[in-house]
C-alpha cells in the first residue's frame, strides 16, 4: 500500500501528508445506512423543496406549500405557522420497500414549538386523512404517539404505540420507532426504549396511493409546529445499540449507508445492485463533482500528474499506479486526497455530501458510465426548477396576430418592457418576470388591439346570434376563448367573463361592447400571457399542451387551425402524426423566422447595432456596415439551413457569403459584385473567408484590438462548450499592446509559454490563431499596422481529445471545427436550449445525447434536429419540480 | 451643477428648476396623516451598490483617503473592513460577475440573471411583510445609473428567494418616477367614467383567473405559482393606481428625458462609452433624489440602488472637485493613452499596485463615495425625519457594498477578500460611528444583520458552521 501510495502521488502535484482515509467517519458515533430508504437532512439553503438525500432509488422529495410559514437554519426546518409539506405523488419507494421487508424504522430529530399540540399533531405521516394511514408519528401534548397500519391494526393504525405522559417536551428530542417482522413495536426517545407494543400481521394492507407528509395531516387539519432536524426511514428494525449510536451521533451527523463505511468490498463481491447504485451515483453526482472540482487540472490536455479524470480509459490510473480501487475507497488515492482536503488544490474542499457521494461511489464499484465527461466542464446550471413561460415580446406579437388578426408589433415593442438575455437567450423562462410596466402595457395593448379589431366580424366566426344571455355568451366565450387561449376552456374559466358581460349590461352596453370587453379581459388572462401547462400531471402532456410546445418551438407562435384540429382529434398522441405536422410546419415561413431568431440570439447579433469602434483607428466605419454584417450572417444562415438544407455544422465552412459592395470593400474582398445591396458571393478562392467565424458579425467580438483571448473564448464557450478557470494568482491581466516585432499571436504565445497561464490559454487562444489576419472589424490583412507579418496557422485542442490538431490556415481550422462532433453537439445543445426556453441541466444529459445521436444519424440538419427535439422526452413529457434532483 | 435638489418640501411646494411633482398629492397627504397615527417607524432595507470597489489597502486609510466623502455621515455609519466574500467565487466566471452577485446575497451566481440566493433586503421584506406591503406601495424598487449590462447581475441587487430578480431595473430617473409615482389618465367625461368602471370589471375577471393559478387547485408547480403570485400582486398594484388612488389635477410633468445612453447603446460591444463627470452626476443625482423621495414619502421600503455596474466601462472626463478643492482632472482615455475598453477607468483597477500612488483609481473611488454620500444625505435631511425624531438613514438598514476588494483579477482570494461594506444603524440595532475590522465572511455578517433585523431566514448553505458577528450589534 505504501509503495502504491508513493507512486501515485506523482499524479497529484504537491500532495501533502495523507490522513487516514477513515478519519472522517471514525471520530464520532456513526449513523448506519444499512436498510436506509429515505433520508431528509434539511440541508437545502432555501426553496420550497425538501430533498431526499439518501441517494437511493428515486429521490422522494417533498414540497412546502407555504414557504413563508417555515424557516430554514443550519440543517433544520422550522415550521412556525401551519402549512402542508408533502410529496407530489405517492410514497412509493417507502411503501414498496416496507411491504417487502415487513420491518420498519422511522427516525426523527424534532423540537416541538409548544406542548399543547394534539390530535396527535402530525410530525411525520404517510396517510390520506385523519382516519386513514400507513404510518404516523405525532405529538399528543406531552406524549409521542406512533400509529402503524398492518393486517392486525385498523386503517387508522390503532392500537398505536404511545409513550407515557411527560416523556416529551419542547426540547430537542430523538424519536425512533421500530417494528420487527414478528410485529413487536418499540418507541425510543433519546436513545432509550420509552414504550413497546404490538402491530402484528403484515404490511400488504398498506395503501400505495398515500403520500408522505411532514408537520401536518394530508387533509391539512392536524398541524404540528416545531423544528425538524432529520427524518429517516429504514426497511428494517434498528437494533438497540444502533438506536443508541444514532442518538449519540446527534441530529447533524452525516448518514452514509452502512456498506460505505464498513471495510472494503473485494471486487468479486461487488454485486450487480451495488454496481447499479454506483452507476446511478456517477450519473447523478460524481461526473459533476469531478467536472467541477478536478478537470481543471486533470483533463486530457493538462493531465497534471499525468492523470486524466475526464475519460473512462484514463481516470483510474496513470502510468505509475492506480488512483481508484473499485470497492476500496481507503486504498484509493483519489478518496484520500479529497477526504484530507489536499485536493482540489487552492480551491474550496468538497462539501461533506460531495465527499459522501464520492466514497459511496468508489465503495459500490466506481462505475464510470460514460466514455468521457469532458463536456461537463461547462457551466452546468443548477437551475432545476420549472418556471412557467411567459410569452416573450416577439411571441406576444405573433400570438396576438394569430388569435385576433391584429398587427400589434409597433405598440408592443414600444410599450412592453424588453426581455433581457439570460444564459444566452431572451426566452429563458426564469428571467421572464413581470413588473408593473408589463401589467400596464398588457392592459393598454388589450384596449388597442380591440380597437383595431373588427369585433363584429371576428365574433361572427363563433356565433351569428347577438344575444347577451348567459347561455349564449357561455358558448361564445368557450369557442372564442379556445382560439385566444390556444386550447379549450374549463367551465370555471368561462364564469369570470360572464361577470364582465353583466357589468357591461349594467352600463347599458350592447352585444358588441360585451364581446369587446370580454376579449380585452382574455388578452390579459394568464391563459393568454403565459404558456400554462399542467405541471402536476406526472410527466404527461395533453394534445393541446403538446401542440403549443410544437408551435412555439417551431414558429414562436400559437398553433394554427390545422394543428389545433389535430389536437382536437387527439392525433398528436401518435408520433407519426406529430412528424406529419412538423413537416408541414417546417414549410411555413414562420419556421424560418424562428430559426433566424435563434441564430440572432445565439450569436448576439443585436450587439452589432451598438458597435462604436474607435474613430481614429477605424475612420471608415459606419452603422450601415454593422447592419450589413448582421444581414450577411442571417442570409448566410438561411441559405445553408433553408435553401440548401445542409447540416448545421456546415455553417462553419461553407464557401460563400452575402455582402454588399460596401461590406466587400470593407472586408477587402476581391470579388465581383454586379448589383447593389446584399448578394451571394463565392468565397472559394478568397483567402481566409468562408464560414460564420469569418463574418464581421463574429470577428467583432474581439473588440477594436481583435483580442485573441476574447475570440478564442468565444469559440471555446460557444462552439466547443469548453470552460476555463479564473487566472491563477499573481498574474497581471492587463492587455499587452502589439508593437513592431510583436503581434497578437506573439503576445498569446508568451502567455501560453508562461507556466501560470499556459495551461488554460493553450486551450483557447490557438482557436483564434486562424483568425489573426482579421482586424477588430473583420477586415483582412497580411500585415498589422506595425508592419508585422500575420499568420493563420495553428493547433486546435478539442475538449475531451488528448492531442491538438494542427491546421495550416483558417480554412483548415474551419474544416476541423465543422468536422468535430464536439462542435456539432454544442450546436445541438444551443438549439435545444432555445427550444426549451431554459438552461440545460445535468438531468437532461441522457436525453441530449440521444437527440444528438439521432439527429446526426439522420443528416444533422436544422429540420432533422428540430424534429428530433420535438419527438424527444424533453418536449413530449412535462417536467415537475419534484422529479428534478437538486 | 445648477440643478436644485429634489426633496419632499420642494416637491410639495411645486417649485424647483426641474419640475417634478406628484400626481398623487392628496393620497400622500392622507398617507402622512396615517403615518402620524403609527407608533413605530417602518422597517426598511436598501442595498446600495457601486461598481469596481475599493481595494482593501485603501480602505485602511479611513476618512483620510477615498472614504473622505463619507466622513460627514460617519456618525451614522458602521464601516466594515475585512469582509470576505471568497465563497462567492464561481470558477470560470468573470470575477466582476461573481463579486456583484455576492454583494448582499453572499452567494455565487446561479445563471447569468440569477443569484444563488435572496438578497438581504428581500429577506427582511418577507420577514416583516409576509402578506405584502401596505396598499399603494412599491414592493421593491430597483434603480440605478449604469452602462455595462452584459449580465443582469452586474447591476441588479435585489433578489427573490429563488434567486430571480426581485423587480425590473428602472435605469433612468423617468422610469423611477413612473414606477413610483405614475398614475394613469384621469377620466374627464361621463363616458370616461363609465369606461373606467367597465375596465375595472375586466380587471376583476383577470384577477379571478390569476387567483386560480395561485390556489390549492393550481396545476402549476411551486416556482411557477410563485411567478403567477408576483403577477397577481402587480395586477393589484395596477388596480390601485388605475382605479382606487386619489389623483390630482395638478399632476406635474415627468422628469426630463435622460440625456445618457441606455439599453444596448450604453454598452457598445463591451468597449465602454465616453462620458463627462457632469453628465454622469446630473443623471445620478436626479435618480438619487427620486429614489430618496420615494422613501421619504413612504412609497418604497425595500430595494436597491446601483451607481455604476460591476466591471463598469466608462471613459470619464471632467474636473473633479470636492469640498471646494480640485481633486483630479478625469481623462481616462488620454491618461491610459488608449481608446476602447483599454481606455476605460476600469483599467485603473487592473493596474492597482499597493506600492504606487494609484492616483487615478483613488480619484474615481473618491468620486463614487461622494455620489453615494449624496444619496445617503438625502435620507438624512430635514425632510427625511421619522416620527421617532431620527432620520430615515438612522432608522433604516442601508447596506453599501461593491464587487471587489482588489481589481487585478489575479487572485480570487485577494479579489473577493476585504470587500467594502458600510451599514447604517437600523434604528439602534447596529453600532455606528466606527470603522471596524470585522474579519468575517460576508455570509456571517449578513446573517448577523438579519438576526438583528428580526428575520429568521438565513443566507448561504445550511451545512456550514455559522458565526455570529456580534461586535457589529449594539
Amino acid at each position: 500500500m505504501t509503495s502504491k501510495r508513493f507512486s501515485v502521488t506523482l499524479f497529484f502535484l504537491a500532495l501533502l501528508p495523507v490522513s487516514s482515509a477513515a478519519t472522517s467517519f471514525a471520530q464520532q458515533p456513526q449513523r448506519t445506512g444499512k436498510g436506509l430508504i429515505a433520508l431528509y437532512e434539511f440541508l437545502e439553503p432555501n426553496g420550497n423543496t425538501i430533498v431526499d438525500t439518501s441517494g437511493l432509488g428515486s429521490a422522494l422529495n417533498l414540497q412546502i406549500e407555504n414557504v413563508g410559514n417555515t424557516a430554514r437554519q443550519n440543517g433544520s426546518l422550522k415550521i412556525h405557522k401551519a402549512t402542508t409539506i408533502k410529496t407530489n405523488g405517492p410514497a412509493t419507494k417507502i411503501v414498496e420497500a416496507l411491504r417487502h421487508s415487513g420491518e420498519i424504522t422511522v427516525e426523527a430529530w424534532v423540537q416541538s414549538a409548544k406542548i399543547d399540540q394534539d390530535g396527535p399533531a402530525r410530525m411525520v405521516t404517510i396517510s390520506s386523512n385523519t382516519s386513514n394511514r400507513n404510518f404516523t408519528l405525532g405529538q399528543d401534548v406531552d406524549k409521542i404517539d406512533a400509529r402503524l397500519r398492518s393486517s392486525q391494526t385498523s386503517n387508522n393504525g390503532i392500537p398505536s404505540t404511545a409513550s407515557k405522559s411527560k416523556t416529551f417536551d419542547t426540547k430537542l428530542h430523538h424519536l425512533l420507532y421500530t417494528r420487527s417482522s414478528d410485529g413487536k413495536t418499540r418507541l425510543y426517545i433519546d436513545g432509550k426504549v420509552s414504550s413497546e407494543g404490538k402491530a402484528g400481521g403484515h404490511f400488504q394492507k398498506w395503501d400505495a396511493a398515500y403520500r408522505l407528509a411532514f408537520a401536518n395531516e394530508l387533509s391539512n387539519d392536524r398541524p404540528w409546529l416545531g423544528t425538524l432536524h432529520l427524518v429517516a426511514f429504514f426497511n428494517r428494525d434498528l437494533t438497540a445499540s444502533e438506536v443508541e449510536r444514532h442518538f449519540k451521533a446527534g441530529p447533524n451527523a452525516p448518514s452514509p449507508p452502512a456498506e460505505l463505511i464498513e471495510g472494503r468490498v473485494p471486487p468479486s463481491l461487488l454485486t450487480a445492485d451495488m454496481k447499479a447504485t454506483s452507476g446511478q451515483l456517477f450519473d447523478r453526482h460524481i461526473a459533476n463533482i469531478l467536472a467541477k472540482n478536478c478537470l481543471e487540472c486533470h483533463n486530457s490536455k493538462t493531465k497534471k500528474g499525468r492523470l486524466d479524470l475526464s475519460r473512462k480509459v484514463s481516470a483510474f490510473a496513470g502510468s505509475s499506479g492506480q488512483v481508484i480501487f473499485p470497492g476500496d475507497p481507503d486504498s484509493s488515492l483519489l478518496w484520500e486526497s479529497v477526504d484530507s482536503d489536499d485536493m482540489p488544490q487552492k480551491r474550496p474542499p468538497l462539501s461533506p455530501s460531495e465527499k459522501r457521494f464520492l466514497r459511496q461511489w468508489i465503495r459500490t464499484g466506481a462505475v464510470y458510465t460514460q466514455d468521457s465527461i469532458a463536456r461537463l466542464a461547462v457551466d452546468q446550471s443548477q437551475i432545476n426548477s420549472t418556471w412557467v413561460q411567459r410569452l416573450t415580446v416577439t411571441e406576444y406579437i405573433a400570438t396576438v396576430h394569430s388569435a385576433v388578426d391584429v398587427d400589434i408589433s409597433l405598440e408592443a415593442r414600444r410599450d412592453l418592457p424588453r426581455d433581457l438575455r439570460a444564459d444566452g437567450f431572451s426566452n429563458t423562462a426564469y428571467n421572464l418576470s413581470v413588473d408593473l410596466g408589463h401589467i400596464e402595457a398588457y392592459a393598454k395593448l388589450a384596449r388597442t388591439i380591440v380597437a383595431k379589431m373588427d369585433v363584429p366580424k371576428f365574433v361572427a366566426r363563433y356565433s351569428k346570434s347577438k344575444s347577451i344571455a348567459d347561455e349564449h355568451l357561455r358558448e361564445v366565450v368557450a369557442s372564442m376563448g379556445k382560439r385566444i387561449f390556444r386550447g379549450p376552456l374549463e367551465k370555471r374559466e368561462i364564469e369570470p367573463f360572464l361577470k364582465v358581460a353583466h357589468a357591461v349590461a349594467k352600463e347599458g352596453g350592447d352585444y358588441h361592447d360585451t364581446v369587446s370587453f370580454i376579449i380585452e379581459g382574455m388578452l390579459q388572462s394568464p391563459r393568454f400571457i403565459y404558456r400554462i401547462e399542467n405541471q402536476q400531471a406526472n410527466g404527461q402532456l395533453n394534445n393541446y399542451e403538446l401542440a403549443n410546445r410544437m408551435s412555439y418551438i417551431l414558429w414562436g407562435a400559437p398553433p394554427d387551425t390545422e394543428l389545433t384540429r389535430a389536437a382536437d382529434n387527439n392525433e398528436l398522441s401518435d408520433p407519426k402524426n406529430v412528424v406529419v405536422q412538423i413537416d408541414r410546419m417546417l414549410n411555413d415561413p414562420r419556421a424560418i423566422d424562428r430559426s433566424t431568431q435563434f441564430i440572432s440570439e445565439w450569436l448576439d447579433l443585436d450587439r452589432l447595432q451598438y458597435l462604436r469602434p474607435n474613430k481614429k483607428q477605424f475612420p471608415d466605419w459606419n452603422f450601415t456596415l454593422a447592419s450589413d454584417m448582421r444581414d450577411e450572417t442571417v442570409l448566410f444562415f438561411q441559405d445553408v439551413v433553408w435553401k440548401q438544407r445542409r447540416p448545421l455544422s456546415e455553417l462553419l465552412n461553407s464557401q460563400f457569403t452575402y455582402v454588399t459592395p460596401e461590406l466587400a470593400k470593407h472586408y477587402k474582398l476581391n470579388a465581383s459584385l454586379p448589383d447593389q445591396g446584399l448578394q451571394r458571393c463565392d468565397t472559394s478562392n478568397i483567402p481566409g473567408r468562408g464560414g460564420l467565424l469569418t463574418h464581421g458579425s463574429l470577428l467583432t467580438v474581439g473588440g477594436d484590438e481583435a483580442s485573441m483571448v476574447t475570440r478564442g473564448l468565444f469559440v471555446l464557450h460557444d462552439l466547443l462548450r469548453g470552460k476555463v478557470s479564473d487566472p491563477p494568482p499573481c498574474v497581471d491581466t492587463t492587455p499587452v499592446p502589439t508593437k513592431p516585432g510583436l503581434t497578437q499571436r506573439g503576445i498569446a504565445l508568451e502567455r501560453i509559454a508562461n507556466n501560470s497561464c499556459g495551461g488554460c490559454h493553450s486551450r483557447f487562444e490557438p482557436l483564434a490563431f486562424g483568425l489573426e489576419k482579421f482586424d477588430g472589424l473583420g477586415t483582412y490583412y497580411d500585415k498589422d499596422h506595425h508592419g508585422n507579418e500575420l499568420r493563420d496557422d495553428g493547433n486546435v485542442v478539442i475538449p475531451g481529445r488528448a492531442e491538438p490538431i494542427p491546421y495550416k490556415n483558417s480554412a483548415e481550422l474551419m474544416n476541423i471545427l465543422a468536422g468535430s462532433d464536439r462542435v456539432r453537439e454544442c450546436m445541438t445543445w444551443k438549439v435545444i436550449q432555445f427550444a426549451l426556453g431554459r438552461p440545460l441541466t445535468k438531468t437532461d444529459e441522457p436525453e441530449l445525447a440521444k437527440i444528438h445521436q439521432t439527429a446526426m444519424k439522420n443528416g444533422g440538419t436544422y429540420q432533422i434536429l428540430i424534429t428530433t427535439i420535438v419527438l424527444s422526452d424533453l418536449v413530449q413529457k412535462s417536467r415537475s419540480d419534484e422529479a428534478l434532483p437538486k | 451643477m445648477t440643478r436644485r435638489t429634489l426633496n419632499r418640501r420642494t416637491v410639495l411646494k411645486g417649485i424647483g428648476s426641474v419640475t417634478i411633482g406628484l400626481p398623487l398629492l392628496e393620497e400622500m397627504f392622507v398617507r402622512s396623516a396615517k403615518a402620524a397615527d403609527q407608533p413605530s417607524v417602518p422597517t426598511r432595507a436598501f442595498n446600495v451598490f457601486f461598481g469596481l470597489g475599493i481595494p482593501s489597502p485603501l480602505q485602511t486609510e479611513g476618512f483620510n483617503g477615498v472614504l473622505e466623502p463619507l466622513k460627514p455621515l460617519s456618525d451614522k455609519l458602521l464601516i466594515m473592513q475585512n469582509v470576505d466574500q471568497v465563497r462567492c467565487d464561481e470558477k470560470g466566471i468573470n470575477a466582476h460577475f461573481d463579486g456583484a452577485s455576492g454583494a448582499f446575497t453572499a452567494e455565487p451566481p446561479d445563471g447569468e440573471a440569477r443569484s444563488g440566493g435572496p438578497s438581504i433586503d428581500q429577506v427582511i421584506r418577507r420577514a416583516h411583510y409576509p402578506e405584502g406591503l401596505p396598499v399603494g406601495m412599491v414592493p421593491t424598487l430597483i434603480g440605478g445609473t449604469f452602462f455595462r449590462r452584459s449580465r443582469i447581475s452586474r447591476y441588479v441587487h435585489s433578489y427573490n428567494k429563488d434567486g430571480t430578480v426581485a423587480a425590473t431595473m428602472q435605469e433612468s430617473p423617468r422610469q423611477v418616477f413612473d414606477r413610483v409615482f405614475g398614475s394613469f389618465d384621469l377620466p374627464k367625461t361621463a363616458e370616461d367614467v363609465k369606461q373606467q368602471r367597465l375596465r375595472r370589471s375586466v380587471l376583476d375577471s383577470v384577477v379571478d383567473q390569476y387567483k386560480f393559478y395561485t390556489g390549492q387547485n393550481s396545476p402549476l408547480g411551486a416556482v411557477s405559482k410563485a411567478r403567477v403570485i408576483e403577477h397577481l400582486e402587480r395586477v393589484r398594484e395596477y388596480e390601485q393606481r388605475a382605479f382606487l388612488l386619489a389623483t390630482s389635477e395638478k399632476a406635474p410633468k415627468h422628469p426630463p428625458k435622460s440625456a445618457l445612453l441606455h439599453g444596448g447603446e450604453a454598452d457598445p460591444g463591451g468597449e465602454g462609452i465616453d462620458i463627462t463627470l457632469e453628465e454622469l452626476r446630473t443623471e445620478w443625482r436626479l435618480m438619487a433624489d427620486l429614489y430618496a423621495l420615494a422613501i421619504q414619502l413612504d412609497r418604497v421600503r425595500f430595494g436597491s440602488l446601483t451607481f455604476l455596474a460591476a466591471g463598469e466601462r466608462i471613459r470619464l472626463t471632467g474636473e473633479y472637485k470636492y469640498d471646494g478643492r480640485k481633486v483630479f482632472d478625469f481623462n481616462d482615455s488620454k491618461q491610459h493613452n488608449k481608446s476602447g475598453s483599454g481606455g476605460c477607468s476600469h483599467e485603473w483597477w487592473h493596474k492597482f499596485n499597493e506600492s504606487k500612488k494609484n492616483e487615478e483609481l483613488r480619484a474615481h473611488a473618491h468620486m463614487k463615495m461622494q455620489e453615494i454620500a449624496y444619496f445617503l444625505k438625502r435620507l438624512d435631511e430635514k425632510d427625511a425625519m421619522d416620527l421617532n425624531g431620527k432620520s430615515i438613514l438612522e432608522n433604516s438598514l442601508i447596506t453599501i457594498s461593491t464587487e471587489s476588494g482588489d481589481g487585478r483579477h489575479s487572485n480570487v482570494k485577494r479579489e473577493l477578500s476585504g470587500i467594502f461594506h458600510a451599514i447604517s444603524g437600523a434604528n439602534g440595532r447596529f453600532k455606528t460611528g466606527q470603522i471596524m475590522d470585522v474579519g468575517a465572511e460576508g455570509v456571517d455578517v449578513y446573517n448577523t444583520m438579519l438576526t438583528a433585523m428580526d428575520a429568521s431566514e438565513r443566507l448561504g448553505p445550511t451545512n456550514r458552521d455559522s458565526r455570529s458577528i456580534d461586535k457589529i450589534r449594539v
